[in-house]
């Protein structure tokens, strides 16, 4: 063989062998799109759902997670959790440094979690209500102190959930109202660089993040566009990268990924897990009867309403815990209403409760509240009644805008049957409980137990499974509670939505992690 | 006219509308408090749910524990130094919020008005010249269509034709957040990302004062005035420059006056379309999360700018026409 050929060889195989190395080269800007502006970056004190998008690659949380929802080391190297439950010791790592320079230690948990989180935070106010103390032994080492075992908290240190703040800067000064709730300083892969208010948020590497040789990418822009139709626009024509969380309309969706340059995601909801309910108001007739409230859950077509309203983003809950928790051991199955003869099922169980066909075909008839997110919600409204129809339960619609949908529903329990959108979150403790605890009826409280239905036996299972510290354990406890509730049917339980996150597919690596696009972004890279 | 006379008639219409303002003001801090529902229960929505203990905490801060009347006495008293007061939503002062979107509304608002005013009177012109024409009907016709046309569709129209199609525009926001231009390239940009944002706006307005124009032309050429200066012996080119057209542009400018405050209404959609960071959209957002300081602020710059154009537009009539006395 002739002696160029072999170096040409050699030189395309070290070309091929080199291929994934070039193909992570850094640079490039990545322009997001979300929807709507965040209000303000400050993700300790509010969890408005656009706030994460930005801020969770600012800061850094002690842990991330697999999609399996298993924790994985991050600013913790690793933790240790005490026989009793009663004490978690994270070891941090030692070379990481805030945007300011400054370095980062225990005093910043300590700070964050009690001070910050445990005292402001919408959820951290209910999540590290057990957490009695933070103690800092040395510089890098933070024992949570708790009351009770509280195991869901392992799940709750995203950078999303749970973001390190450096003491030195937000322990300045009032912290609800502080000089840097729109400038954010965390120690994140991306520094926070411009706010243009209505037009985006600039994000620029952080050249000296400890994860060494990361991020690959320059720069992060995140656009804000108000109008649903120009988003798609923008994405079509490649102006902007990513999108996801409602941003793009399911049904443009579903157009843009026939394009060759889209890819579209349902990855990156696992630790979100939203589900579509139906709340009844149980304290008032006739849905104060289980056999009703039943009877309408069979009668929604959830198969209809996943096809047609949320075009096939979404698969059909089988009870009040997601089965995105089926990994963690955590999820069970409660009745079945997709069953074939659920229509006849209904009929009966209405006429057992008392509600007989009258001349004209109905039952009775009772205003249906909407969901004020968008024009899905009315789709489903529309879907909801013409499903109740054929059981002959008259439904009325009436949709309102959020401030007022949230006072009707949750602070003067003035409805009747109105859908509703609940996230699990990372632990059924986190975002199952609110829903049908007893300790969770607060008038004037948002997002909690609306249907204001509860039971001694449910309420114990809870209690019980909030403290347990073996998964195994926790899942029998779980699986009878989720039987349970389907039996009383507080809530139908409708579909769980996997939101589509739309990508250029120029870039790499987006969902990476059980939080989609409320990840750092740090592993993303351009081809 | 003396200029003196001048500067003082401006002043005493400002000192004027001091009132003006705050009943307006007034006004709108009272018919907010109607709306059902909080700043407080909003925020607590976008956190997916929340303990009593945060919403009472959030409403304590707020102020919106106290009697309706403290608040708005405590609003007034700060608005007389210019306090707009602190947008717990956006965690930022209400006027600095304003200030930064002000830049961008007057910049789609004055393109807008120059384009819809220039084309518009040019077309109103030449189609009451070209009377029962056929050139007068196209024109017509052109206007009521434009006129009936929703601003959303022609400007999702435009998006698609040349942005998508024909990629001769960028499809939204105000400069390229790829590039960040900076110097002469980034004023060249931002006049890209503004020309179908103001076609968008403008073609409503154009059709509007298009058809006003040649109205009012048609009006004035029966005047008296008009056979006089013909028995005069006056060209009929210059009866129109100097006489008709100047007295048919006063409906025009009263007209452009009074809609202004429909500019700001009708830029809330082009802003949304068109990602355009102005006053419109903040208010959009503001009202659907109740934040009331911000939304106040809005409604009293607002209020500030319609006066300001009016006050510009009596000026305008001077020189239009020296028969109008000011004072």
């Amino acid at each position: 063989m002739n002696r160029r050929i072999v170096l040409a060889l050699a030189l395309a195989t070290t070309a091929l062998v080199s291929l994934p190395a070039i193909a992570q080269k850094s640079g490039g800007t990545l322009v997001q799109i979300t929807q709507p502006e965040p209000p303000n970056l400050a993700p300790y004190i509010s969890t408005s759902a656009p706030i994460g998008q930005v801020t969770a690659k600012v800061f850094d949380g002690l842990l991330e997670y697999g999609f399996d929802l298993k924790p994985k080391p991050s600013l913790a190297e690793s933790f240790e959790v005490a026989p009793d439950g009663k004490a978690v010791t994270f070891k941090l790592r030692k070379d990481v440094k805030f945007h300011d320079g400054k370095p980062f230690t225990s005093e910043d948990v300590q700070f964050t979690i009690m001070e910050v989180l445990k005292k402001n935070h919408p959820r951290g106010i209910a999540t590290f209500r057990d957490v009695t103390a933070v103690e800092t032994p040395d510089a890098h080492t933070a024992i949570f102190r708790l009351a009770i075992p509280a195991p869901y908290i392992l799940k709750a240190l995203s950078s999303y959930e749970s973001p390190m703040l450096p003491k030195h800067v937000y322990g300045q000064g009032d912290i609800k109202t502080h000089a840097n709730a729109n400038t954010p300083i965390g120690s994140g892969p991306f520094k926070f660089g411009e706010w243009r208010r209505g037009e985006f948020v600039r994000l620029d590497k952080n050249p000296s993040y400890w994860r060494a040789g990361l991020p690959y990418l320059d720069r992060i822009v995140v656009r804000f566009i108000a109008d649903a139709s120009t988003r798609t626009a923008v994405l079509e024509k490649g102006e902007a990268h990513v999108a996801g969380l409602g941003a793009v309309p399911y049904n443009d969706a579903k157009k843009l990924a026939l394009r060759p340059n889209i890819e579209v995601s349902t990855k990156g909801t696992e630790m979100i897990s939203p589900i579509v309910e139906l709340l009844f108001n149980t304290k008032q007739a006739p849905f104060d009867n289980p056999k009703v409230r039943q009877a309408i859950s069979y009668a929604v077509d959830r198969k209809f309403a996943i096809e047609n309203v949320w075009f096939g983003f979404g698969k059909p809950a089988m009870g009040i815990i997601s089965s995105n928790f089926q990994p963690s051991g955590l999820f069970a199955p409660g009745i079945d209403f997709t069953v074939a003869d659920r229509i006849e099922r209904a009929n009966k169980l209405l006429d057992e409760a008392g509600f007989p066909r009258k001349a004209d075909g109905t039952r009775f008839e009772f205003t249906h509240d909407i969901t004020p997110y968008g024009e899905e919600w009315q789709r489903f409204g529309e879907t909801v009644q013409q499903n109740l129809a054929q059981i002959g339960v008259k439904a009325t619609l009436r949709y309102e805008d959020l401030p007022k949908w949230l006072k009707r529903t949750y602070t003067d329990y003035d409805f009747a049957i109105t859908s509703n959108f609940l996230f699990n979150l990372a632990d059924p403790v986190l975002g199952v409980h609110r829903g049908v605890h007893s300790d969770r009826i607060r008038p004037g409280t948002v997002f909690v137990n609306g249907s204001r239905w509860s039971s001694p036996e449910t309420d114990a299972l809870m209690d019980k499974a909030a403290v347990e510290t073996n998964d195994a354990t926790r899942g029998k406890l779980y699986a009878e509670f989720v039987q349970r509730v389907s039996e009383a049917s507080p809530v139908a339980y409708v579909l769980e939505v996997q939101f589509p996150t739309v990508i250029n597919k120029q870039f790499k690596n987006v969902i990476d992690t059980p939080l989609g696009i409320y990840g750092n972004f740090a592993t993303v890279h351009r081809e | 006219m003396k200029s003196g006379s001048l500067g003082s008639y401006i002043a005493r219409r400002l000192l004027q509308t001091i009132p003006v303002i705050l009943g307006v003001v007034v006004v709108n801090f009272l018919l907010l408090q109607l709306a059902p529902g909080d700043l407080a229960t909003v925020l607590a929505g976008e956190a997916g749910g929340a303990p009593k203990e945060y919403i009472d905490q959030l409403r304590a801060r707020f102020g919106h524990d106290q009697p309706v009347y403290v608040q708005l006495f405590n609003y007034i008293k700060n608005l007389l130094v210019l306090d707009l007061g602190y947008s717990f939503r956006q965690s930022a002062p209400v006027l600095e919020l304003l200030l930064k979107r002000l830049g961008p509304t007057l910049l789609l608002m004055g393109s807008t008005l120059v384009v819809s005013l220039g084309l518009g009177v040019l077309m109103g012109l030449l189609a009451a010249l070209w009377v029962r024409t056929w050139k007068d009907h196209v024109i017509s016709v052109a206007a009521v269509i434009v006129y009936a046309t929703p601003l959303f569709w022609v400007g999702l129209m435009l998006v698609l034709v040349f942005s998508i199609w024909l990629d001769w525009f960028p499809t939204s926001g105000m400069e390229n957040v790829v590039a960040f231009h900076e110097g002469w390239n980034r004023v060249v940009d931002i006049a890209h990302h503004l020309v179908l944002p103001t076609v968008t706006l403008s073609l409503f307005y154009l059709a509007l004062y298009a058809r006003l124009m040649r109205a009012s032309m048609l009006e004035q050429r029966g005047l008296d005035y008009v056979t006089t200066a013909r028995a005069k012996g006056q060209t009929d080119r210059k009866i129109t420059t100097r006489h008709v057209f100047r007295n048919a542009l006063l409906p025009v400018v009263t007209m452009a006056g009074v809609q202004t405050g429909g500019l700001l209404g009708g830029s809330v959609v082009v802003e949304a379309i068109f990602a355009w960071p102005g006053l419109g959209q903040l208010a959009y957002q503001s009202l659907f999360a109740r934040d009331y300081n911000l939304l106040l602020g809005i409604f009293f710059m607002s209020a500030v700018l319609v006066v300001i154009v009016n006050l510009i537009v009596d000026v305008i009539y001077v020189f239009l026409d020296p028969r109008i006395r000011i004072g």
